[in-house]
């Protein structure tokens, strides 16, 4: 039978039961003392299959290599393929969906067609790079709101604890109270022992119904002013309304009327020489994005506009 | 650019409009304001109007010579035009030129970017300088409205450095910087004749520099007919009569009259115009206290009953 051990330096669970196997997105274990040894730098590659591995993505190992394995592929294709049932239009796009999911996950796990299925995932990538986003960013709010709920539960159920405790501590004390009442009563009443212990005896019961009865306080979860103690009630802007895009710009080159002789074209200026009369920009001018070019351009400009008589 | 500009669309007119325009305002003023008055030689004429806007014309351009720090010409040649501009539609009667004149250079020196505090600018007036600087930013508002807001104005100085390059390049001629002072000193006397509202900043340019050639006794008719006219002659006969023209204009500037003439024009100035927009006139004052408590009445309700009773008072 195989026994449960580290593949380098060969010890098993029965000779150091305090043995703690690692595991990392390669699927290979390692006890905890190889991965120090390994790893002493922060990476370096699988002693089995080669593939660089990092420290920092090794954990503790729970389940058989290969289901971790298969974990660590799932948890990584998830991220990309997150689209959800309402994101399709039919019940039967969103099975293949997931059929397909299931694929790539089984292809990575048993090394079919490697090269394959990785292109499928870039490609399925770059086609829904926005869906993707955006759907990571849905989740990461359900995310959040699931964790505002979980928070909120544990605070009510801590209360809850405390006034326990409380009470009972409460009763506890006026259970020995009685009790030293009750002893003291019967040491120096000259009455009937018997009915004094029947009367309290009564009380007792009595007592203990009320508290039975008696409703736990109403918990605190908001301040005088009313706003909660949690941090709930940060984050919760109003979605940005989607404005309607209209038709794309186009550029026009505008149509100048210059009432003029015609003027050379922009590139002409330096190919005809014109710059040679004017003072070169310096370093600084160049750097704010002047150009003597363009200077010279309007100024020939406005030397042949409106020279036309009208 | 030029053929989409107000200044072609509004403010290029032929030189029959200018004359036109300046009768109607001139007369408009003394319908308006002379019901009572027999005597028409109580008012100025238009002719008399056109010898003192010439005179304040002087003045302006003295100002802007003068003005420390040294005043690049593009803003003198801007509050010309604002200058001009507003007396086609005023007459001086209603509004003096002394103080239009430098109201027009403080607006220029906004508009072409010549930064400068009204302080500093008021620094540089002889006189009461508050009331100098009061009477600017009060009529600041009133020029743009007359100018209808038109404030862009296109200069001949950048297309005379285009004319410059363009003859450097396409002409072999000897040192055309040479032509430089030749060009500033005409375009100086042009800002004293209407040319700046009748032919466009191109053509005033390329007069300038045609002038200066001819006087430095260079030709660049070749320039003209070959180079820049080379694709359009049907167009160059008129140019060369709009060329014409505008070297006469410059050159036939009329002489000032001498200082009496003008000191009595500025006597019959001050007895005539309308007392309404005269700072210094009692009727000016109280309308402008008027004015303040109205504007008090709108800000502070709780003091409307004690300014109407001192109003009837």
């Amino acid at each position: 039978m195989e026994e449960d051990g580290c593949p380098r330096c060969k010890t098993t669970k029965y000779r150091n039961p305090s043995l703690k196997l690692m595991v990392n997105i390669c699927g290979h274990t390692l006890c905890e003392n190889c991965v120090e040894l390994l790893f002493i730098k922060g990476a370096n590659t699988c002693p089995e299959c080669n593939i660089p591995l990092r420290r920092n993505n090794f954990r503790v190992q729970l389940f058989d290599p290969h289901v971790e394995k298969e974990l660590d592929i799932r948890k990584r294709i998830l991220k990309d393929f997150n689209k959800k049932e309402e994101d399709f239009a039919t019940l039967e796009e969103h099975n293949a969906y997931l059929e397909e999911i299931e694929d790539i996950i089984f292809n990575l796990c048993h090394d079919i067609d490697i090269l394959e299925t990785n292109k499928r995932i870039e490609q399925y990538k770059k086609e829904n790079r926005e869906s993707i986003v955006k759907n990571r960013q849905k989740i990461s709010k359900e995310e959040f709101e699931l964790e505002v709920i979980l928070e909120n539960e544990k605070e009510i159920s801590e209360v809850r604890n405390k006034e326990l405790t409380v009470i009972q501590e409460n009763a506890k004390k006026k259970k020995t109270l009685e009790k030293e009442k009750l002893i003291d009563e019967l040491m120096f009443s000259s009455g009937d022992a018997k009915s004094i212990v029947q009367t309290y005896a009564e009380k007792m019961e009595e007592d203990k119904k009320e508290l039975d009865l008696a409703p736990p306080p109403p918990k605190l979860t908001k301040f005088s002013t009313g706003i909660r103690f949690s941090s709930s009630i940060q984050q919760q802007y109003l979605p940005v309304p989607k404005i309607d895009e209209g038709p794309i710009f186009i550029y026009e080159e505008p149509e100048i009327e210059l009432y003029g002789p015609n003027i050379p074209r922009y590139e002409e200026i330096s190919e005809k020489n014109y710059l040679k009369h004017i003072r070169q920009e310096n370093q600084t001018e160049r750097a704010g994005g002047f150009q003597s070019k363009i200077a010279c351009y309007r100024a020939i400009t406005e030397a042949m506009q409106g020279l036309y008589p009208f | 650019m030029y053929a989409k500009s107000t200044q072609k669309r509004n403010w290029t007119l032929t030189a029959d409009e200018l004359i036109n325009l300046r009768v109607k305002h001139n007369q408009e003023f003394i319908a308006t304001n002379g019901a009572h008055i027999d005597n028409q030689s109580y008012f100025l004429n238009p002719f008399e109007e056109s010898i003192l806007l010439r005179q304040y014309e002087l003045q302006l351009k003295e100002f802007c010579k003068r003005f420390e720090p040294p005043m690049p010409p593009y803003v003198l040649g801007t509050a010309f035009h604002y200058f001009k501009r507003f007396y086609l539609y005023n007459s001086t009667m209603n509004y003096h030129p002394k103080e239009i004149l430098a109201t027009c250079v403080y607006l220029a020196s906004k508009t072409e970017e010549f930064n400068i505090s009204i302080q500093q600018f008021v620094s540089n007036v002889k006189g009461d300088r508050n009331k100098a600087m009061e009477i600017i930013l009060s009529n600041e508002l009133l020029l743009m409205k007359e100018l209808n807001f038109n404030l862009t104005i296109h200069n001949p100085f950048r297309p005379i450095e285009g004319f410059l390059i363009d003859i450097k390049t396409r002409c072999d001629m000897q040192n055309p910087d040479k032509l430089r002072k030749g060009i500033d000193e005409f375009l100086e006397k042009s800002f004293l004749t209407d040319c700046c509202l009748i032919y466009s900043p191109s053509q005033i340019a390329l007069a300038a520099v045609l002038h200066a050639a001819s006087k430095a006794q260079e030709n660049l008719d070749a320039y003209v007919t070959d180079s820049l006219f080379a694709n359009s002659t049907q167009m160059l006969k008129p140019l060369i009569e709009a060329v014409r023209k505008i070297r006469s204009m410059v050159k036939n500037i009329p002489e000032m009259p001498d200082k009496n003439t003008i000191k009595a024009l500025e006597k019959k100035l001050e007895r005539c115009r309308n007392q309404n927009f005269n700072p210094d006139a009692e009727v000016y004052k109280q309308r402008q206290l008027r004015e303040l408590n109205e504007e008090d009445e709108d800000t502070n309700d709780q003091d409307v009953s004690m300014m109407s009773t001192s109003n009837f008072e």
